[in-house]
């Protein structure tokens, strides 16, 4: 008589649970966390988007100063109309790159070799670089990182903040162990897969390009430029080694 | 560990979505569409106060006016204290029972930032603390690289934001008690802030500053320390600068003859940066001074220690 099956607990039951939405859960979860790296970039290049917003509102103002039809537009960006403009740039900003980044990894379909797609994606992106190919994982992978410290921060003030003032020191560690881990954890199970993800439908737009000795590097340039920048402002956002 | 790893994934989901739910402005917009579908009323802030340190409109009760020049922590209290009166009684008790500080005075609030201040190491921190608690601030301070207020404010989970926003209110009025006068108090005023009849376009016109005439000349210095964002001339506002002070709050100066600084260039309270003059578009040498605050400009008398207005025919513009 075969043994029977030990009873199902509460944790498999669980486990079972999540499989069965990990088709949705993971796709959502890999848009979230890129969506949270963008806009960390995005808040913390504000300084900048004011320098170019003040640079912009001055030659504007030269420029329809000189007629007097256009003399009344100088007064419409006034200093606090700039920081209004400024960080409606950010927003904007904001959202394009959510559209290029994080909206794609809705897309995402989870395989069980993703090492070695990685591997093999990155190698063609050696082999045979287009703008896409470089461009969109990198980026992908510094917004990822960024809001993984995000993500990491957000936790560890809620669990430090949130627990009795007594707890003091205690809470403290607590908090801090839980954002190590979730940060650790994010880069290893989820900001990994937005890499790859980012890196495939690069893969897969670099494939329709056609075979000009421009085209595979002007294709995708205007998006470079938007994303670049970004990439640079997450990885001032995204303070890692403050989680030690 | 399969079983382990599902688990796993499922939580770092759960933490991505509630981030991306309460910490960002796309989280903001569907927070707002299913509140509309539900038809309940949505508890996001609005989408541009997600960047820097969420400062949002004024909303504070009557703004008391200085009754002298104004040190800074002096002037940071009088910010505070108007944006507590703004506060319902029940939020207001709650803000100055934890600071210990319950019945106030603007007297006891000035000392009070003032340890604070030397405590926390900034006066960014000490409002925080006034507003968001003592823990909230020494937790934001262990971690941000800097002591502004939005380097702090991104360190702090989202239920403070509204806290924040009150603390980044407290500071810009405090910013801007704290300035000077750019010209000697003999300086007369030739038009007023506010709607007025246009000297030169006609009609009926907003002047978002105060003319103060002056001959060529004159040296202006900035009403505060900060730095210069703008030193430009065009045809209008002729040679201007444009001093951001931080919190918010920024000070132009416009028609100069003379423009001593550059963009960029970090100024001290009472550095001479322009010579006034008679640029742009103006009737006569003066100086446009403008305080600009989150929600627009505001009336640079508001925020002068209280000297009585003295006006007289001279130069004005737009």
């Amino acid at each position: 008589m075969p043994d029977a099956a030990p009873p199902a607990t509460a944790l498999d039951t669980a486990a079972r649970l999540a499989d069965r939405v990990r088709w949705i859960f993971l796709p959502v979860s890999l848009c979230a966390l890129v969506a949270v790296g963008v806009h960390a970039a995005a808040d913390v290049a504000g300084g900048e988007i004011l320098r170019v917003v003040d640079w912009l509102d001055a030659a504007f103002d030269a420029l329809v100063g000189r007629w007097r039809f256009t003399a009344p537009l100088v007064d419409l960006v006034g200093p606090s109309q700039r920081v209004f403009f400024a960080r409606g740039l950010a927003l904007v900003w904001e959202l394009i790159a959510d559209a290029l980044l994080a909206v794609p990894m809705l897309g995402y379909d989870e395989r069980a070799d993703e090492v070695k797609r990685f591997r093999e994606l990155a190698g063609k992106a050696a082999a045979s670089p287009t703008t896409l190919r470089i461009v969109f994982p990198l980026v992908t992978g510094a917004v990822a990182l960024s809001g993984s410290c995000s993500v990491g921060r957000l936790l560890e003030g809620t669990i430090h903040l949130g627990l009795p003032r007594p707890l003091g020191f205690a809470a403290a560690a607590l908090a801090r162990g839980a954002a190590l881990a979730a940060v650790l954890g994010l880069v290893a199970f989820i900001a990994w897969r937005a890499v790859v993800h980012a890196l495939v439908r690069a893969d897969q737009r670099s494939d329709r390009i056609p075979r000009t000795r421009a085209r595979p590097l002007t294709t995708g340039l205007a998006a470079a430029a938007l994303l670049l920048p970004l990439a640079l402002a997450a990885l001032r956002a995204a303070p890692l080694l403050s989680f030690l | 560990m399969r079983r382990a790893r599902s688990l796993a994934d499922l939580v770092l989901a759960a933490l991505c979505l509630w981030a991306a739910w309460y910490h960002t402005p796309p989280g903001a917009l569907f927070r707002a569409a299913l509140a509309a579908v539900v038809g309940s009323r949505s508890s996001a802030p609005p989408l541009l106060s997600y960047y820097g340190s969420g400062a949002r409109p004024l909303q504070v009760g009557e703004m008391p006016q200085p009754r002298a020049p104004l040190a800074p922590g002096a002037a940071l209290a009088l910010g505070a204290q108007a944006t507590i009166e703004g506060l319902p009684a029940a939020e207001r008790a709650q803000v100055l029972a934890r600071a210990g500080l319950w019945p106030s005075s603007t007297e006891n609030l000035g000392g009070w930032i003032e340890r604070e201040t030397r405590t926390q190491g900034s006066p960014d921190a000490a409002l925080l603390a006034l507003f968001c608690g003592d823990e909230a601030a020494r937790f934001a301070r262990e971690h941000a690289r800097g002591r502004a207020l939005e380097d702090l404010a991104r360190q702090l989970p989202p239920r403070y934001a509204d806290r924040v926003a009150l603390a980044a209110t407290a500071l810009t009025l405090g910013t801007a008690y704290a300035l000077a006068w750019p010209l000697p108090d003999s300086a007369q005023i030739t038009s007023t802030f506010g709607f007025r009849a246009h000297p030169l376009r006609g009609g009926r016109r907003f002047h978002a500053g105060v003319d103060l005439g002056v001959p060529v000349g004159t040296p202006v210095r900035a009403a505060g320390g900060g730095v210069v964002r703008r030193a430009s001339d065009d045809p209008v506002s002729g040679r201007l600068v444009l001093v951001d002070h931080g919190s918010g709050v920024s000070t132009v100066y416009c028609h100069n003859d003379a423009l001593l600084v550059s963009a960029g260039d970090p100024v001290t309270a009472g550095q001479v940066i322009a010579r006034s003059g008679n640029s742009g578009l103006s009737t006569g040498p003066h100086l446009h001074y403008q305080l600009d605050l989150p929600q627009g400009p505001v009336d640079p008398m508001r925020f002068r220690a209280g000297r009585p207005q003295r006006f007289a025919l001279g130069g004005t513009e737009p």
